[in-house]
């Protein structure tokens, strides 16, 4: 009797209230019936046996699914989380150095600041991502619970049954087009060292000199203030390269339209780059006495190397152009 | 008896529990009889499967149930509703004709067989 009881225990508190009491009526009724009158305990296991795990008998009884997200949400799910967390952690990282920029004193070592822009970025990285991730899947997992249809069939990243229009919405990816994922990375991180080095220049970009054994920053390269008086059209031009690096992740090959906005992108940072660099100020006259001390040579540096810095910049955009638009008109 | 093939007759047989039961539900009957009614025709079913199945038939309003308390234990009895009866013949129609399309099938086989 004793075993019965906590079979039917373990199987009715599996299921929902109101359907308990009449469960376990059956259950019990159900289980009698298999026995003699008077029978051992030998005989009670042989008849639970044959009723099976109470869990699974519970599974039978309840309409809840018995995973947290079954086959037809499940596509749609990974589909969500691959699209989502990227791009939740690049904005992450994007706060977090912004952040840190903005509440730079000036006082800090750079290299600490520099360290804790990388953890913060780096925990920042991870629990937002764990957090997209747990509401992702909450979401879902009620969805699951709560979707009336009975339908089993998987459902798209569009919440739709799947039709033959569908296929017209994804484009077909050529080896040769594709934009690969380290090629969107690389770009968000090259716009995260310009940020930092643009703001940092007058404690980065310089001379080092060993000054009581240790190596320190003597002399900056730029002039700090000629360098920031240009913060508007750098961050227009920033703000453009974040909108291509997205553009490019969400476009995911090359296209005739992704190499002519790359070619935006390139005049317009190109026309910055021209614009502060032949600015005569910007470098720091200081750095100019240096090199001429140490080299005892007088240098025309304004002249020629500013010429030649700028047509090189201009070169490898040129460069850059022709390679979007060769990719994106290879046809097969 | 191989795991695989203990597996595929497994399921070849699912489709057909619902079938069985309901063509046994003609007369009223209660869990346990039901059992042995199966298993006497040579029907073995879970019962882990086949007391949940009946209560899913009975929300899909195909049986429809009545709790006796004359007798010394109260049992709950299932029977065919009139909308049960009417998916039975259906089904049943449907099974013969799967078995015939089947047996076409296999026999076609033996027939193509190599020697």
């Amino acid at each position: 009797m004793h075993l019965i009881d906590i079979y039917i225990q373990e199987v009715t508190r599996r299921l929902p209230e109101k359907n308990r009491e009449d469960i376990e009526l059956e259950l019990r009724s159900t289980i009698e019936d298999m026995l003699p009158e008077n029978y051992s305990e030998k005989e009670a296991k042989e008849a639970l046996a044959s009723l099976g795990n109470p869990a699974l008998l519970a599974s039978g009884y309840s309409d809840q699914p018995m995973q947290l997200i079954g086959p037809r949400y499940f596509d749609m799910y990974v589909t969500l989380l691959k699209m989502i967390i990227p791009m939740v952690a690049i904005i992450t990282l994007i706060v977090v150095i912004t952040e840190n920029i903005i509440t730079y004193n000036g006082e800090e070592a750079i290299l600490g600041t520099m360290l804790s822009v990388v953890g913060h970025g780096f925990w920042g990285i991870i629990s937002s991502s764990i957090h997209t991730f747990f509401w992702i899947t909450l979401v879902i997992a009620i969805l699951e619970r709560t979707d009336a249809s009975k339908d089993k069939s998987p459902l798209t990243p569009n919440w739709k049954e799947w039709t033959p229009d569908d296929l017209k919405n994804i484009p077909y990816i050529r080896k040769e087009k594709k934009i690969s994922k380290a090629d969107i990375f690389g770009s968000f991180f090259w716009i995260a060292i310009f940020v930092v080095v643009y703001f940092n220049a007058f404690r980065l970009i310089g001379v080092y000199e060993k000054v009581e054994g240790k190596l320190q920053f003597v002399i900056p390269t730029f002039n700090q203030e000629v360098l920031h008086s240009y913060w508007l059209i750098v961050l227009f031009m920033l703000l453009l390269e974040v909108a291509f690096a997205f553009y490019k992740l969400i476009a995911a090959q090359w296209t005739t339209k992704l190499a002519i906005m790359n070619t935006v992108r390139i005049v317009v940072s190109t026309i910055v780059f021209i614009i502060i660099f032949n600015n005569n100020s910007l470098i720091n006259p200081e750095f100019y006495m240096y090199l001429e001390d140490l080299f005892h040579f007088t240098f025309e540096l304004q002249g020629p190397v500013q010429l030649g810095v700028i047509l090189m910049w201009v070169i490898l955009s040129v460069i850059d152009v022709v390679q979007g638009f060769r990719k994106a008109n290879i046809k097969r | 008896m191989s795991k695989l093939l203990s597996s595929l007759i497994t399921e070849l047989r699912r489709g057909t529990l619902t079938l069985a039961v309901l063509s046994q539900l003609k007369t009223p009957q209660y869990g346990y009889s039901l059992v042995q009614l199966l298993e006497k025709s040579g029907v073995s079913i879970d019962q882990s499967t086949l007391y949940p199945l009946l209560r899913r038939l009975e929300k899909q309003e195909l049986v429809e149930s009545s709790w006796d308390t004359t007798e010394s234990r109260p049992r709950k009895y299932y029977v065919l509703s009139e909308y049960g009866i009417e998916i039975l013949e259906q089904l049943t129609g449907e099974w013969e004709k799967t078995t015939r399309e089947l047996q076409t099938l296999l026999k076609g086989d033996v027939e193509n067989a190599p020697d």
